[in-house]
């Protein structure tokens, strides 16, 4: 069976889309309150309207904040297309790889998340939401460039 | 899984690169199962062996503890 894979052109979009997206967030985490106001109005799904009682309410046109959305956008769209995208040259060894980086990406987002279950409480949970969201992905990401940077330095032995 | 490919590569004067290239894998894949770092697809051996003219128990084989 073969896996589901993206061209290998897409990859290099990927990681223009990734790299900056992950400095951005990083700035945004850091210096949130120092970046001028970008809120817009959008269409969309608001949940706070369950907790009113104004079910009427739950789609309609209301002010969010730009960045962040926009971050989390290219980020996943980034990730999604660096993750799935074949190498130059795909054979069952990288498939192999990949199936090592998800077992290990699934593994640790969870156990962070269980450590967070026992050691996070009340709001501050929240971001540990928000940045699971993330987590597989840079996970993934990294042990799969690290898999095949050894797998590709090989002793030169013809 | 032990195997012989280093020695049917020397036999038949092929390089790890172009084994690799007939049979459609990367240099690397070819040298990580030489060095038993990876088992092979059944495809792929059988692959392996269409090279070598051999039958896959001529060049693979179980290690002892399988």
């Amino acid at each position: 069976m073969k896996p589901l894979l993206l061209p290998n052109r897409l990859k290099n979009i990927g990681w223009i889309l990734l790299l900056p997206s992950f400095v951005a967030g990083l700035v945004f985490i850091f210096f949130e309150n120092k970046l001028p106001n970008t809120k817009i109005n959008v269409f969309g799904f608001f949940g706070d309207a369950i907790l009113s009682n104004k079910l009427e309410q739950l789609f309609r046109v209301s002010s969010v904040d730009l960045i962040p959305n926009l971050i989390g956008i290219c980020f996943l769209i980034g990730g999604i297309l660096v993750m799935f995208s074949k190498e130059k040259k795909e054979d069952e060894c990288i498939i192999q790889l990949r199936l090592n980086s998800l077992q290990w990406s699934i593994f640790i987002n969870y156990s962070l998340l269980l450590f967070c279950f026992l050691l996070v409480h009340g709001l501050a949970f929240l971001n540990v939401m928000v940045y699971n969201m993330f987590t597989i992905i840079v996970i993934y990401i990294l042990r799969f460039q690290y898999l095949l940077f050894n797998h590709t330095i090989v002793k030169d032995e013809q | 899984m032990n195997n012989k490919i280093k020695v049917e590569r020397a036999i038949h004067n092929l390089t790890q690169e172009q084994l690799a290239n007939l049979v459609s894998v990367t240099r690397q894949t070819i040298n990580a199962i030489e060095l038993k770092k990876f088992v092979p697809s059944t495809v792929l051996a059988l692959k392996i062996c269409r090279v070598f003219n051999k039958s896959v128990d001529e060049v693979f084989s179980l290690e002892s503890n399988e």
